[in-house]
């Protein structure tokens, strides 16, 4: 079961440069929906958000306290909450074979090794993916990879998932099945993506634009503004 | 030689880690020692049937020797026109029969394990401000991500060939030096996202030797 936790999260006056480029200047925002997307633009700053919340990054003025851990004082805590899943499998499997990758999250956890080796042929098993337990990951699908990336950060029983364009090495079979799984979750997820129609379902979708809040509400009226606004600079360009 | 773990399971996968590498360890010190090539030779044969015995039925993973081919056949002609044939033969055997062992220890050892194995023995870089936690996983990264770099380095030389139809020049390699610290970056986000940092790593060896 996902780890207890108030489910909040809150950005009070974020600045942040990146390359020396200020991004966020004095950025607010709370959630406390269970299903938030995230859109906008390439650089508008959406992984720069996601990342801010399980302190791969860290602000240069303000705060943020996601689910009752401030980042900047309490990041060492931060990974056993937040799961991150990137946009890129290959990126985030470090071990060759299934039960590796999940037990080294749990090994980073504080777990002892062998146990950590047993409770990860458990997880894969109650999953119904025991046959990845010593499958080499090279051999696996990219949606199977994107799958034991999931399971990986879920081992940890995080309360809150974040996902940066998860979907972007996966044909369609893979994208639906994933999205059914991300709809069963317990935890929170806030997820960016550039496939809008995935957050039909969500409860809440914010669009960043050039760092600041661009539109933030259902998923319907925002999307729409945000396909506008596309349209529009489409027809002042052409 | 870096080559993917062998999930379907042989009897050295059942002999732990520690032992692996100890015996290639003292076996590659032998094979230094060895100097006479008829016996190196001999010795490299008795290295290649171990391999193929233990590896019965996965022979297929010899094809990824291929590409060394071409570098043991340079040295082994640098050797004979600068010191002659008996040395040529003895450093080719010599070279042959270790990559094979170290092979065969990867091929059969799972990662952690190999991990596991490892982290003691560097223990004492500790002393020189050196976690061993660090090294053991870097020696881990390498082995994992090689097949993902060779793989990049063919999707690079891929798009040249398609631009220009000719073969990949040297100063290729800088952008592919980009390409590789792009994914040192990505790597090392996905660790710390999990909770390996060099601080939680250290913070946990202070707390092991408090105990």
């Amino acid at each position: 079961m996902p780890q207890s936790g108030d489910g909040k999260i809150v950005l009070r006056n974020i600045s942040l440069a990146r390359q020396d480029r200020p991004l966020f200047g004095g950025l607010s925002l709370e959630i406390a929906e269970q299903r938030v997307g995230l859109i906008g633009d390439n650089g508008a700053g959406k992984s720069s958000l996601l990342r801010l919340l399980n302190g791969l990054l860290l602000p240069d003025a303000g705060t943020i306290v996601v689910h009752g851990l401030e980042t900047k004082v309490q990041r060492a805590r931060l990974p056993g909450k937040v799961g991150f899943i990137f946009q890129n499998p290959e990126h985030q499997i470090v071990f060759p074979t299934g039960a590796e990758e999940i037990a080294f999250g749990l090994r980073c956890t504080g777990m002892p090794s062998q146990q950590a080796d047993t409770a990860a042929r458990a997880f894969l098993a109650e999953h119904n993916c025991a046959g990845w337990a010593d499958t080499s990951v090279s051999e696996l699908s990219d949606g199977q990879k994107q799958h034991l990336c999931i399971l990986a950060i879920l081992a940890m029983t995080p309360s809150l998932v974040l996902l940066d364009e998860p979907f972007s090495s996966l044909d369609l079979p893979s994208r639906m099945k994933f999205m059914q799984m991300i709809a069963a979750l317990p935890q929170q997820v806030i997820m960016a993506s550039h496939d809008l129609d995935v957050f039909a379902d969500f409860d809440r979708v914010i669009w960043i634009d050039g760092g600041k809040i661009a539109a933030d509400g259902a998923p319907s009226q925002v999307i729409a503004a945000y396909r506008q606004r596309c349209i529009d600079s489409i027809g002042r360009t052409s | 030689m870096i080559a993917p773990y062998l999930t379907a399971k042989t009897w050295l996968h059942h002999v732990s880690a520690g032992w692996k590498l100890l015996a290639l360890a003292a076996i590659s010190i032998a094979f230094t020692q060895l100097t006479d090539w008829r016996g190196l030779l001999a010795a490299a044969a008795a290295v290649l049937a171990l391999y193929l015995l233990t590896l019965l039925g996965h022979w297929s993973r010899l094809r990824l020797y291929t590409s060394l081919l071409p570098l043991l056949v340079g040295i082994g002609a640098l050797q004979a026109y600068a010191s002659g044939w008996e040395i040529a033969i003895a450093s080719i055997a010599r070279l042959a029969a270790m990559i094979l062992l170290a092979d065969l220890v990867t091929a059969t050892t799972p990662m952690l394990a190999m991990m596991d194995a490892l982290s003691p023995v560097l223990r004492p870089l500790r002393r020189i401000g050196v976690d061993e936690n660090q090294v053991s996983l870097a020696v881990a990264l390498v082995i994992r991500f090689m097949p993902v770099l060779l793989n990049e380095w063919t999707k690079r030389s891929e798009a040249w060939r398609a631009r220009t139809g000719r073969r990949p020049p040297l100063r290729l390699l800088a952008p592919f030096a980009a390409d590789v610290l792009r994914l040192a970056d990505h790597v090392a986000e996905a660790l710390e996202s999990r909770g390996f940092s060099i601080k939680r790593s250290q913070e946990r060896n202070q707390e092991e030797n408090k105990d």
